[in-house]
């Protein structure tokens, strides 16, 4: 009987798991600062990155796993390599120049790239990159060949791009640049998007049959 | 000895979060063969996050696997190769009626397939997908039979409902005595696998296997199950893993 009482008290259960470093998920924020962004526009996507970083931190495993990097544009500039999430200090963006955007483009694919190759010379597992594009504008520069490796980038399952047109941005070029439809922003309502993008961050981990990825419906900040 | 063996699957908290229940399913059971001897089967099966109909289709899939193998062998000595490819294909077909009749596509019945055959002289051991199956060897240290098939991405892989010809299932038949499995689905990879390395994280089995070589009454295993449930959804595992987890332990070994 003794036997049996100590043999129902014993600690079952390893908790020595093996030491393997989180999987992550890199996102590349690729956001407009050209001049017409100026003013609210500009108060208002700052704040919704700030935004962004808080809706994560909730989360005590995208915490660990979502990388986030920015770019903005223009001129194209890295304000911020992948960092995970307690690491990522969203720096107060300001207006400047025009809209590099094919650039910014190409900037975020070899950053996606080059940091999966990192992650499998580290072995450390990942999830699809996404790469998110928020602009209010049309190009300023040339932008087939951004389009063209955003094309082959998806048919490729490299990476996964979003484009988010803000007031007067040209839809239509935005259309001819990324497979997926992109998606209009009603008014300034960054915060909105933002927390969308973090919930679909953390639904990442779920598993995908096929190509499709999945995300939630964009509800409340997308005009239809 | 006997078999004794122990497994569940628990819910992962990324489901309890957005109001889901567990996608994953575990079935074992142990049959006579046709010589008289102890046959344990096992199959667990992970159903993919982004199907509607996940939870149903793993419980399909471990449900029929199991009945489909005790009948092939009250009609055969030997299970080959070539019966777990008309397994596979069984399942393909039950969860493409049940698709039907709900009147949706294959791709919400997506689940993955892990099990085993563990007759006194040979082993069969098959997967679709991701998760692994460990054995124990001589010196008693745990392999897997074999690496995960995840994709370039961790949250791609294989599964059941992918082709009718099962390019991605993997079948093998070894002449040996095994006295010692476990299988897991990947909501455990990260936590029993190193993943630099590719081998198994021999501590984390260790230690189970022991208490249950000591179980030495259908009561205590019958405990370690219910342990083995807590464990699972204990705060050290849940701040590793969102995911459903599944593990399954059997051991014919002494204390």
């Amino acid at each position: 009987m003794d036997e049996y009482i100590s043999f129902e008290q014993i600690p079952f259960g390893s908790d020595n798991f093996a030491d393997n470093p989180e999987p992550r998920c890199p996102c590349v924020l690729l956001l407009d600062t050209s001049g017409s962004m100026a003013g609210m526009p500009i108060t208002q996507l700052n704040e919704g990155v700030r935004t962004f970083r808080q809706e994560l931190l909730s989360d005590p495993l995208a915490t660990k796993r979502v990388e986030v990097a920015v770019v903005s544009f223009g001129p194209v500039n890295i304000v911020s390599d992948f960092h995970t999430v307690p690491n990522f200090h969203p720096q107060e963006l300001e207006t400047t120049g025009d809209t590099p955007l094919g650039d910014a483009i190409l900037t975020g694919i070899d950053m996606v790239n080059r940091r999966k190759k990192e992650y499998k010379e580290n072995g450390i597992a990942y999830y699809k990159p996404w790469i998110i594009l928020i602009t209010d504008g049309a190009p300023t520069d040339e932008w087939a060949l951004a389009a063209a490796a955003v094309q082959k980038g998806e048919v490729n399952k490299s990476f996964a791009f979003f484009a988010i047109g803000v007031e007067s941005a040209n839809m239509d070029i935005l259309r001819q640049i990324s497979a997926r439809s992109p998606l209009k922003l009603k008014g300034l309502m960054f915060r909105e998007f933002f927390i969308w993008l973090s919930a679909s961050m953390k639904m990442v981990s779920a598993k995908n049959p096929g190509a499709a990825i999945n995300l939630l419906p964009p509800s409340g900040w997308s005009e239809l | 000895m006997t078999w004794k063996a122990i497994g569940k699957s628990v819910v992962g908290t990324s489901h309890t979060a957005i109001g889901i229940g567990c996608q994953d399913s575990v079935n074992h059971i142990v049959v006579t063969a046709t010589d008289g001897t102890d046959v344990l089967l096992v199959t667990v099966s992970d159903g993919a996050g982004s199907a509607l109909y996940a939870a149903e289709a793993a419980q399909m899939v471990t449900c029929k696997a199991t009945e489909y193998i005790k009948e092939l062998l009250q009609k055969n000595d030997i299970i080959s190769a070539t019966h777990i490819y008309a397994l596979a294909e069984h399942l393909y077909d039950q969860l493409a009626q049940a698709a039907l009749s709900n009147e949706v596509g294959i791709d919400e019945y997506s689940c993955t397939m892990l099990g085993a055959i563990i007759h006194e002289q040979y082993t069969v051991f098959y997967q679709i997908g991701d998760g692994a199956i460990i054995r124990t060897d001589e010196q008693g240290s745990y392999s897997t039979i074999w690496w995960p098939h995840n994709g370039e991405y961790l949250n791609t892989t294989a599964f059941v409902t992918d082709h009718l010809s099962m390019p991605s299932l993997q079948v093998v038949v070894l002449q040996e005595k095994i006295n010692e499995i476990a299988l897991f689905t990947d909501g455990l990879q990260m936590l029993t696998l190193s993943m630099d390395t590719m081998t198994v994280h021999q501590p984390f089995f260790k230690g189970l296997f022991h208490h249950l070589r000591l179980a030495d009454t259908v009561e205590k295993t019958e405990l370690l199950n219910t342990l083995l449930a807590q464990y699972l959804d204990s705060p050290a595992i849940n701040a590793r893993t969102d995911d459903d987890k599944t593990l399954f332990l059997a051991t014919r070994l002494p204390a």
